[in-house]
Formats: C-alpha cells, sequence, structure tokens
C-alpha cells in the first residue's frame, strides 16, 4: 500500500507548533479562497517567500514565491523536489528551503511544477 | 557494424571535436531539447503510488541505456564518426580533468549564479540556451565539487564494492531495496542528507547545477556519465552472466509495487522497448 495521506499530514503537523505559529502571525494563516485551499504553511527563507498549501485531497503542494514545486514522496519517507533530486528532505517544509538553497535568486518554471507525467501516458499536461 | 565507445581520455582532438559538434547541431535542431523533455516526463519518485522507469526502479539501467542509444542514434544521424564517450569519474577526480577543458564539456559555473563561462555549452557563446528546465534561468550551470561545501566522487573502493553484488536487484525494486545491483549502482543508501547519495546519484550532486534536478540531461556531461554507469552495468553483466534482470514477473496485486515497476518482459515507455530486449548490447556497441 502507499503511505496513507495521513503520513504526510501528519509531517505537516510534526512542524514544530511554535515555530508555526511565529510564521502564521507574521502572514497570517488566511484561508486562501481564490483557489479553495487553506494556508498551512508561510515563511520567509533567504529572500523567497515559502507556503505549503493543502493541494487536492490533502497532499500537501509547495510554493516558492507563489509558483507551484512539485513534492516528491520516495519510499524511505523522506522527500525531494525537481529541483534537486539529490537531497532527501525529512519534511515538506525542509524540501522547499533545499530547493531555495539550490535557486538562489532563479524563478521557478511552470515545469517545477510537475514532474514525471510521462510514464502513464499522460505526458505532456505539463507541457500543453 | 559494431561501434566503439570510448574513454574520453582516449579521444583524439578531432573527436572531442566532431562530438561537440554533433551535440550543438542537435541542439539546433530542437531534437536535442526533446531528449530533455523524455528525461523530465519520466522521474517519477518511489513514493508515488504510479508506475516509474527512470529512477528508484530496476529499469534505471535497461531505460538508461535505450536513452542512451536513441541519443547516440541522433548524433550519429548528423556525423557518423560519431559514438557516446564516456567519463570514468573514479580516475578524472578534479575539475580540472581534461573533460572539462574549454575545448569539450567546459568548466565550472562562477559562483555568483554557477553560470557556466567556458566551453562550447557556455550560454555565452550563443548556442545552448536552456529550452525546458525547472527555472526560468536559460544558461547552463555547474558547481564541480561543491567548493563551499566540498564533496568528492565515489572512489574505485567504493565502486568495487557495488560490482561485487551477486542479484541484478531485490523487493522492494526501489529506493530501498537494500542488497541487489541496481540500487547500489543508482547509489540510493539509507539516511539522510549526503551519504543516502552514493555512485551514480553522487555524480549528479558533485556536477551540481543543472544536473542536480529533473533538467539534468541539459548538461551533456549528462551522457558522457551514464555512458560508463552503462558501461559498468556491461561489465557487471559478463561477470554475471547467470544473473538476469529482476524482476522476471510482474509484482502481482496486493504486491506494493504491482503496476509500480516493470518487469523482464514489460514495455518501458516512451519506446515500448522491454527490458529483456536492452541487455546485450554486443551488436550495436562495444566499450574500449
Amino acid at each position: 500500500m502507499m503511505p496513507s495521506r495521513r503520513v504526510l499530514v501528519r509531517s505537516l503537523v510534526a512542524l514544530p507548533a511554535a515555530f508555526l505559529a511565529v510564521r502564521h502571525s507574521r502572514h497570517g494563516a488566511v484561508p486562501d479562497k481564490g483557489s479553495g485551499t487553506s494556508l498551512d504553511f508561510d515563511e520567509w527563507y533567504r529572500g523567497r517567500r515559502i507556503q505549503v498549501v493543502a493541494g487536492s485531497g490533502g497532499v500537501p503542494q509547495l510554493l516558492i514565491d507563489r509558483r507551484p514545486l512539485h513534492l516528491m514522496r520516495c519510499a524511505d519517507g523522506g522527500y525531494v523536489t525537481p529541483i534537486d533530486h539529490y537531497q532527501s528532505c525529512p519534511t515538506p517544509v525542509s524540501a522547499a528551503r533545499a530547493a531555495v538553497d539550490v535557486l538562489g535568486s532563479a524563478r521557478l518554471s511552470r515545469y517545477a511544477a510537475a514532474h514525471g507525467g510521462g510514464a502513464e501516458g499522460g505526458t505532456h499536461g505539463v507541457h500543453a | 557494424m559494431v561501434y566503439t565507445r570510448k574513454d574520453v581520455r582516449d579521444l583524439s582532438r578531432t573527436e572531442r571535436r566532431r562530438f561537440v559538434n554533433a551535440v550543438l547541431d542537435l541542439k539546433r535542431s530542437g531534437e536535442y531539447d526533446e531528449f530533455v523533455r523524455v528525461h523530465i516526463d519520466y522521474y517519477v519518485s518511489d513514493g508515488e503510488d504510479r508506475l516509474r522507469l527512470a529512477h528508484m526502479a530496476p529499469t534505471f539501467l535497461p531505460w538508461h541505456r535505450k536513452f542512451l542509444l536513441e541519443f547516440e542514434r541522433a548524433l550519429r544521424r548528423i556525423d557518423s564518426s560519431v559514438t557516446v564517450p564516456y567519463w570514468n569519474w573514479t580516475r578524472d577526480r578534479r575539475p580540472s580533468a581534461g573533460v572539462w577543458n574549454s575545448d569539450f564539456m567546459g568548466g565550472s559555473g562562477r559562483r555568483r549564479d554557477l553560470q557556466v563561462m567556458s566551453g562550447p555549452f557556455a550560454y555565452s557563446e550563443g548556442r545552448w540556451r536552456v529550452r525546458y528546465s525547472m527555472t526560468e534561468d536559460r544558461f547552463l550551470a555547474r558547481d564541480l565539487g561543491r567548493p563551499r561545501d566540498p564533496l568528492s566522487l565515489p572512489t574505485k573502493a567504493q565502486l568495487d564494492r557495488v560490482m561485487r553484488e551477486k542479484t541484478y536487484d531485490v523487493a522492494p525494486w526501489n529506493s530501498t531495496s537494500r542488497s541487489g545491483f541496481r540500487n547500489a549502482l543508482e547509489g540510493w543508501g539509507p539516511g539522510r542528507g549526503d551519504t543516502r547519495f552514493l555512485i551514480h546519484n553522487r555524480v549528479h550532486r558533485w556536477v551540481g547545477g543543472l544536473m542536480l534536478g529533473g533538467a539534468s540531461v541539459n548538461d551533456p556531461i549528462f551522457w558522457l556519465h551514464h555512458s560508463y554507469v552503462d558501461l559498468l552495468w556491461s561489465r557487471w553483466q559478463q561477470r554475471n552472466p547467470r544473473a538476469g534482470y529482476e524482476p522476471s514477473s510482474p509484482p502481482p496485486p496486493g504486491d506494493p509495487q504491482f503496476r509500480r515497476v516493470a518487469a523482464r518482459g514489460e514495455p518501458m515507455g516512451p519506446w515500448g522497448v522491454e527490458p529483456e530486449r536492452m541487455l546485450d548490447h554486443r551488436r550495436i556497441y562495444r566499450y574500449q
């Protein structure tokens, strides 16, 4: 079986509560009514804005400066991103920070939003 | 006619030039970028409940063998003397090695943004504009050896341990497989940080820049790296003639890997070729 969504949510919830509270007070954990998702995490890190939002079905989705970054789960429980396949991170937030460390000032492209669309034949969602 | 893939060290100046020119031609025609795109499309991580073929899977080796063959075929349509050389990173371990000379791959990136400033693939040369990438940057980026937090390439001793594996792959057929040649060579270790990234993976990490992510094919060193990985598989096959591709049959319903990996006779996209048809390359090419 797949690791359940609950596992993912738990790893988000496992973020230090105090840290979350500080971040939320800075930016406000305001539901983003426009897209129908709520913000779970919001911080500035090295000059970039990192947000973790509940995507479809509650699966966490990363945003860097409001651009989506695919969060890739690994079988060992870690996470990687399309920016860096070779850094295993324990949580979605640490994966986002690791991506920012590599990005410098570069802006994400649309290809960072989804990855690996080809193996099941439905490729070109990403490229449409 | 069987052709030979050579060590980059053994290429003549003319061979180096012809390889670079064929790659630049492929880039100009747009075909190179289609290879970049295929690789982006096929990187599926093993925590997702989907079929994965290119990485974290038994097909890592046959998928990349086919990928290299298709690339090489495209190059040879341009110049039939060209083959994909290999970079033996256990020997050519420094950013000063000949493979990084400005008549071939060019060197590391500059400090500010990791932009490669030397060689034929430098953006400033006007012939290498990155099209499909994870960022909006259009230049080739590298960070050879990661000087700010140095790491080393895999050693011969580390590789020898991998070559002593006796089985091709084992369940659960992913990055957590505890033994087997495929996962050892792909280089997924236990733990976090750099210790998780060995052999093949560590080389991506050592080159840095675009080689870290989904757009790694934008760096032409990708092909030279994977040519060496393919050579290692080829040598391992010779040493272990009875160790066939695994899994030989698909994981059954109820198995966590059901429909997530390709067995010996199952097709691999985007070509539809089965792993069993990629096992013997000796009628097409040989390694020097």
